[in-house]
């Protein structure tokens, strides 16, 4: 993760952002705060990397690139606003002992945002923010099964916000932000998808984590806590975050995925 | 379809549902494709592999399309550019020159690909700045610049036909030589598809024998002619000798033409009908002198219906307007060809050989023979779009005439 302390509005580069609509620092630090309570009172170990300023989305850790196991896939943003985060990335997981694998020809990629493993496959959004050539790339580079999904909804721009894996069977899902054809293939690949409400989708409850048996959420409906009822679901407002167009999800990068 | 592509796309397309996504966006489209490979992974995490070829009507069609595909990952396969070489001398091409097909072509120069400005089988592609030049060997000039091998050319395959509405269809074009086929219908499917492609401007080449003459179609066609129905002629110097033959003289190769008996010193007839076209100068000469009154080349004169004599070596005469350098007859015959859409080949051999050489593939062609051995050849020189019809050609010229004119 990476503190909030230069977060902001400052561009506009999702229908989220505005900047007549900025984030309130003492605010978004301390929703930042309680989400990492929340995360390593679930269990989790939070490492952080140092904010930079001038890279207010730099909190937005999920975009950093994809951890698959001891090997790391770095991002390259599509929007210019985002690229100054690259360096900073890299520079993170090579010291910390990741290898770098790059994809070929440098596709458009915007990491575990766009690309969420679930059971033996790898779950991708193209169209908005990741191009589909990344997803052929990162196959090759992983020898991993990916399974494209177009985005067709500019407010839901990356995969993360569409899709919660949340165990081997069951995943959360925003299908009308998928093409029809998207709508099919997760239809094949997941045996219980629990479909949100278009405000559940809109509050970006499948923007969360999952850690154990709990599962961090930015919000929660009565309904979904019902369907959930096996999880320990514990709500950790990020209504900041949202100004930017991020939920509980995008503030992090889980270190452990890849195959066992 | 007058533009293509050639798409490729690579990936998990089968699970991810791209490879139906793509043909989809292609079909709805509007646009014709084919598969040309398709390489299935062998595991799970192999990515599979597709290559599509892309037809279009337009250059706008394809370049939207393209752009619809680009985001699934389906991109235009980077061909090389054609490899050119200059002519060593006049009238011969490097070695591996590339050999034309009678289809349109196209060809890249610098990453863009230029059409070549007609379809003639057998011939060879010169270069000329942005110019793709189709050129018979014989006119290829020494430092011409020619394309070599098949690498950076591109050959387009003739649309299939896709309706069998009557009278717009040309499905029962196959190709094949039709010895067992019910003539009628077929004859009025020809005159269906004469009167269509007529009616949107398209011009008809006729391509006669003397046979024609010595069987009697000769008014047949002179009214053909007449009504407008015949753009432009191709045929030989025995073909015009015995049409003007009956027209001054009654006789076809000294054989009456209504009672079918020898004339008496008949067998000079025709030599004297060519001398009296030296006499004039030339045919349109007889005409405008009032010499000539009927017949096709009165007609075609009168229609100003172009027409291209070719000589032979069995010519006798010939008559003036009969070209008798056979490249130079070549190039009067090409000269003719733009905006013929529909060719008649009736009772020819020798002239329907040549004129399939310099057809595109695109021109519908009804080759009409008593003797299956013209129509066969004629598939088997490449002229593969030729719809042979084995009959007595005098009736089926009756019969289209008949369908045409009454």
């Amino acid at each position: 993760m990476c503190p909030a302390q230069h977060f902001g509005v400052l561009y506009e580069i999702n229908p989220w952002m505005s900047r007549s609509v900025p984030a309130d620092p003492s605010h978004s630090m301390a929703q930042w705060e309680a989400l990492v309570e929340t995360l390593r009172g679930a269990g989790a170990a939070v490492e952080v990397l140092d904010p930079v300023e001038g890279l207010p989305d730099m909190v937005f850790t999920a975009n950093a690139g994809l951890v698959w196991r001891e090997r790391f896939v770095p991002s390259r943003f599509t929007h210019p606003e985002r690229a100054g985060e690259e360096p900073h990335y890299r520079r993170w997981f090579r010291s910390n002992g990741w290898s770098l694998v790059d994809l070929h020809n440098k596709p458009h990629f915007e990491g575990a945002g766009d690309a969420l493993p679930f059971r033996d496959r790898i779950v991708a959004g193209y169209r908005i923010r990741s191009e589909f050539e990344a997803h052929t790339a990162l196959a090759k580079a992983l020898d991993v099964e990916v399974l494209s999904l177009e985005l067709v909804d500019q407010r839901f721009y990356h995969v993360d916000l569409t899709f919660c894996p949340l165990d081997e069977r069951r995943a959360l899902c925003v299908p009308q932000a998928w093409d029809a054809y998207g709508r099919d293939v997760i239809k094949a690949a997941v045996p219980e998808p629990i479909d949100l409400e278009p405000d559940e989708a809109l509050a970006f409850c499948a923007n969360s984590i999952v850690v154990g048996d709990v599962i961090v959420m930015p919000s929660c409906s009565d309904r979904l806590r019902r369907l959930l009822d096996d999880f320990d679901v514990r709500v950790c407002p990020v209504d900041e975050f949202l100004k930017a167009g991020g939920g509980v999800r995008c503030l992090t990068l889980a270190l452990d995925m890849g195959p066992s | 379809m007058t533009a293509s592509a050639i798409v490729q796309v690579e990936g998990h397309i089968i699970d991810s549902l791209i490879l139906a996504k793509i043909l989809d966006v292609i079909v709805e489209s509007g646009a014709d494709y084919r598969m040309l490979d398709f390489e299935v992974g062998r595991s799970h995490t192999d990515p599979s592999h597709a290559r599509i070829e892309l037809h279009t009507q337009t250059h706008e069609a394809l370049a939207q399309l393209l752009e619809d595909l680009h985001p699934h990952g389906a991109h235009p396969v980077d061909e090389p550019d054609a490899r050119l070489e200059a002519a060593p001398s006049d009238g011969v091409l490097p070695v591996g020159f590339y050999s034309t097909t009678n289809l349109p072509t196209s060809v890249k120069i610098e990453g863009r690909w230029y059409d070549v400005d007609r379809d003639e089988m057998d011939c060879a592609l010169v270069v000329d700045g942005d110019a793709v030049r189709n050129t018979p060997m014989s006119k290829v000039r020494r430092g011409e610049r020619v394309v070599i091998g098949v690498a950076g050319v591109k050959v387009i395959p003739l649309e299939k036909p896709r309706e069998v509405t009557p009278g717009e269809s040309f499905a029962f074009m196959t190709s094949e030589i039709s010895s067992e086929k019910p003539k009628g219908l077929l004859v009025a499917e020809v005159a269906r598809r004469i009167q269509h492609i007529k009616a949107e401007g398209g011009r008809l080449l006729l391509v006669a024998g003397p046979a024609l003459i010595h069987t009697g179609s000769g008014p047949d066609l002179a009214r053909l002619v007449r009504e407008g129905w015949v753009d432009v002629l191709f045929a030989g110097n025995g073909f015009a000798t015995h049409d003007i033959e009956s027209a001054l003289l009654g006789t076809s190769l000294g054989i009456s033409v209504k009672e079918g008996v020898p004339d008496e010193g008949g067998h000079a007839n025709h030599l004297r009908a060519i001398n009296e076209v030296r006499r004039w100068g030339s045919i349109r000469s007889g005409v405008e002198s009032g010499e000539l009154h009927a017949g096709v080349m009165y007609e075609c004169v009168r229609a100003a219906a172009p027409f291209v004599l070719a000589g032979s070596l069995r010519d006798d005469g010939p008559l003036p307007d009969v070209i008798t350098d056979v490249m130079a007859a070549q190039d009067a015959m090409r000269g003719q060809l733009d905006g013929v859409r529909v060719a008649l080949m009736l009772a020819s051999t020798l002239h329907a050989i040549a004129t399939g050489n310099l057809l595109p593939a695109s021109v519908e062609t009804y080759c009409v023979d008593i003797n299956q051995a013209v129509v066969t050849k004629l598939a088997d020189r490449g002229s593969h779009q030729v719809l042979g019809i084995v009959t007595d050609v005098g009736l089926f010229v009756s019969q289209l005439t008949s369908h045409l004119c009454d």
